[in-house]
C-alpha cells in the first residue's frame, strides 16, 4: 500500500482528498502545518511514498517546506498544490524542489493521474536501485536522450536522477532532470528561454523567462569544474542557452 | 525568480534616493563652505540646492510610499485568490467524489455539510470584496432606517456563536442600563457587516481558549459605544490607526497564521464614519488582546 502525506490546512479539502485517495487504496496522512509536517517526514522519519503539498500554509508556506525536505535530503516526490497557479508560482515551486504541481480547483482524476505517475517513476527508481537493469524497464524508459550520459568526468543518470562527478553524487530533482535532458537533447544547439519554458515546463502564458536562468546556475554548479567560467552549459547573450559536451563525449 | 529582482530594483532605486540626496547636501555644505564670502551668490546657491534636495527627498517618499501600497495590493489579490479558490476546489472535489464513488448515507450529508460552509464562505468574501469597493463612494446608497442597537447586535453574537461554535461564556455581552433601548439611524445590513467583521476578528485573533467580551454602553445623552474586547494576538502599538486601512495586515509571523484579506476593519471604519461615528482599536501590546470600539450617534 501507497502511503501518502498531505499537507494542508483547509480541512474540508484535506478530508475530501483523504476520503478518496483511501478509496484508492492510499494509506493517508494529514498535517495541518509545514511544522508538523516536517515533524512526520524528518524528526519521525515516516516512510512516505509521495507528499501532496499546499502552499498557503499558515506559517511557513509550501515553497519553504519543499526547499527545507531537500536541503535535508529528502528526496520523496512532492506534488505541490497552488491556489495562484500562474507561471511564477509553478518555477517557485519547481524551484523549491517539487516534483509536480496542479493549481487549485483541481481535477480529481488528474490529481490521482499525477499522484500515480509520481509513483510509477518511484517505483522504477526502487527496482533499478535494487536489480540490475531488466530489459522490460529498458523498454520502459525509452527516450532520444539515452538513460545514462557521459561526459568528461561527468556521468548523469536520468533514471536514478543522479549526477556523479569522480566519487561524488549529486541528486536531481525531476525538474532539473528535465531541463538537463533537454538541453542535452540539443547537444550544440541554441535554446531559447521561451521554448525551455514551452517545452520543458508546459508554460505558455507571458512570463518573465528569466526565471530559468536560477536553474541554469544550479545546473552549472553541479556539471561545470568552474561555474563561474562555464563550458558546458553556455550562455547565448540575448537568445538563450547551449549545451556542448564537447568533442571527447560519450553516449551510451 | 522575479519576486527578489524586483526587490533588487526596489532596493537600488531606494539607494539611489538616498545617495542622491547625501550628495546634494554635501555638495550644498561645500558651496557654503567655498562661497561664504560672495553673499549673492551664496544665497541663491543655497535656494537652489535646498530646491534640489527638497525635491528628491519628496520623490524618494513618494516612491518608498508606492511601493508599499504595491505590495499591499499584491497581497491583496493573493488572499483574495485563496480565499476564492479554496472554497471552490473544496466543493468540486466533494462533487466529483459524490459523482463518481458510492458514498454512504452519512458521509454524503457530512460532505454537503461541507459543501454548504464552503459556499457560505464563498458569499463571504464576495460580499466582503463589494461592500470594500461600495464603501469608497460616501453616503451615497445609505438607507436611512431606525435601528435599534442592542437587537442588531444580539442577532451579530448569535451569528458569530454558531459560526464558531461558542457558548455565552466564551462570547459574552453586556449591555449597559444607560444603553437600554438606544436607537441609531442607518443602513442595517452596513451596520451589521460592521459588527460581524469586528467579531469574527475577535475570534480568528484569539488563541484556542476564545474568551471575547462585547459591551453596549452610553458615553453621554448622543453617543452609544459598541466595544468588543478579546485576550487574543494583541496589536503593536506602531499599528493600531493603519490597521483600518483598506489592504492593511500586520506583518510578522504572527499574524500569518490568520487568512485575511485586509478588508475586514476597513469595511468596519468607512461604514462607522458613513454612519457618522468612528472606530478605534487599543492594545497594551503583542499577545496582550485589543479592543475595539466603535462609537455611533444616538438618535
Amino acid at each position: 500500500m501507497n502511503a501518502v502525506l498531505i499537507v494542508e490546512d483547509e480541512k474540508h479539502i484535506a478530508d475530501g482528498l483523504r476520503y478518496n485517495l483511501e478509496a484508492e487504496g492510499f494509506a493517508v496522512d494529514i498535517a495541518v502545518d509545514a511544522e508538523s509536517a516536517e515533524d512526520l517526514l524528518l524528526k519521525k522519519h515516516k516512510p512516505y511514498d509521495v507528499v501532496v503539498l499546499d502552499v498557503m500554509l499558515p506559517g511557513k508556506n509550501g515553497f519553504a517546506l519543499a526547499s527545507t525536505l531537500r536541503k535535508a535530503e529528502l528526496f520523496v516526490p512532492i506534488l505541490m498544490l497552488t491556489a495562484r497557479g500562474d507561471a511564477q508560482d509553478v518555477l517557485r515551486g519547481f524551484e523549491a524542489g517539487a516534483d509536480d504541481y496542479l493549481p487549485k480547483p483541481f481535477e480529481l482524476a488528474v490529481l490521482i493521474a499525477r499522484l500515480n505517475a509520481l509513483l510509477r517513476r518511484r517505483e522504477w527508481l526502487k527496482s533499478a536501485s535494487a536489480t540490475a537493469t531488466s530489459q522490460e524497464q529498458l523498454a520502459a524508459s525509452v527516450s532520444r536522450v539515452p538513460k545514462v550520459i557521459e561526459f568528461e568526468s561527468k556521468m548523469i543518470d536520468f533514471d536514478a536522477l543522479e549526477l556523479r562527478s569522480g566519487n561524488h553524487t549529486v541528486r536531481l530533482t525531476v525538474m532539473e532532470a528535465d531541463l538537463l535532458r533537454y538541453l542535452i537533447k540539443h547537444d550544440g544547439r541554441i535554446v531559447s528561454r521561451r521554448s525551455i519554458l514551452e517545452d520543458v515546463w508546459g508554460l505558455r502564458e507571458d512570463t518573465d523567462t528569466r526565471a530559468i536562468d536560477n536553474f541554469i546556475v544550479r545546473l552549472r554548479k553541479y556539471i561545470e569544474d568552474e561555474p563561474s567560467k562555464p563550458k558546458h552549459l553556455v550562455t547565448v547573450r540575448g537568445v538563450g542557452y547551449k549545451f556542448i559536451s564537447k568533442a571527447g563525449a560519450k553516449r551510451n | 525568480m522575479r519576486v527578489r529582482s524586483r526587490r533588487k530594483s526596489i532596493a537600488f532605486f531606494i539607494t539611489l534616493g538616498a545617495s542622491l540626496v547625501a550628495l546634494a547636501i554635501a555638495l550644498n555644505v561645500g558651496w557654503i563652505i567655498l562661497n561664504w564670502r560672495e553673499v549673492a551668490l551664496l544665497v541663491l546657491g543655497i535656494i537652489f540646492f535646498c530646491a534640489i534636495i527638497f525635491g528628491l527627498v519628496i520623490n524618494t517618499t513618494f516612491l518608498i510610499r508606492e511601493i508599499r501600497r504595491n505590495e499591499q495590493h499584491d497581497a491583496f489579490i493573493n488572499a483574495v485568490t485563496h480565499e476564492l479558490k479554496t472554497p471552490i476546489a473544496s466543493i468540486r472535489l466533494y462533487l466529483e467524489t459524490l459523482k463518481t464513488r458510492n458514498v454512504d448515507e452519512d458521509q454524503r450529508r457530512q460532505f454537503y455539510d461541507n459543501m454548504l460552509a464552503d459556499s457560505d464562505r464563498l458569499l463571504k468574501t464576495v460580499e466582503q470584496v463589494l461592500r470594500a469597493g461600495r464603501a469608497r463612494h460616501r453616503r451615497r446608497g445609505i438607507a436611512n432606517s431606525v435601528i435599534d442597537l442592542s437587537g442588531i447586535v444580539r442577532e451579530c453574537l448569535d451569528l458569530v456563536r454558531i459560526t464558531y461554535g461558542l457558548d455565552e461564556t466564551s462570547l459574552s455581552f453586556v449591555e449597559a442600563p444607560s444603553a437600554r433601548g438606544a436607537k441609531v439611524s442607518g443602513d442595517i445590513d452596513e451596520l451589521r457587516a460592521a459588527f460581524t467583521n469586528l467579531l469574527d476578528n475577535a475570534v480568528k485573533y484569539s488563541d484556542e481558549q476564545v474568551n471575547v467580551s462585547v459591551e453596549l454602553a452610553a458615553i453621554d445623552s448622543k453617543r452609544v459605544a459598541i466595544r468588543v474586547a478579546d485576550q487574543g494576538i494583541g496589536i503593536p502599538n506602531a499599528q493600531l490607526k493603519r490597521i483600518f486601512k483598506r489592504f492593511y495586515r500586520v506583518p510578522g509571523m504572527f499574524m500569518a497564521r490568520v487568512k485575511g484579506t485586509g478588508l475586514g476593519l476597513f469595511i468596519v471604519r468607512s461604514v462607522v464614519e458613513k454612519h457618522g461615528g468612528r472606530v478605534f482599536a487599543e492594545s497594551p501590546g503583542l499577545g496582550k488582546g485589543s479592543t475595539f470600539t466603535i462609537q455611533l450617534p444616538r438618535l
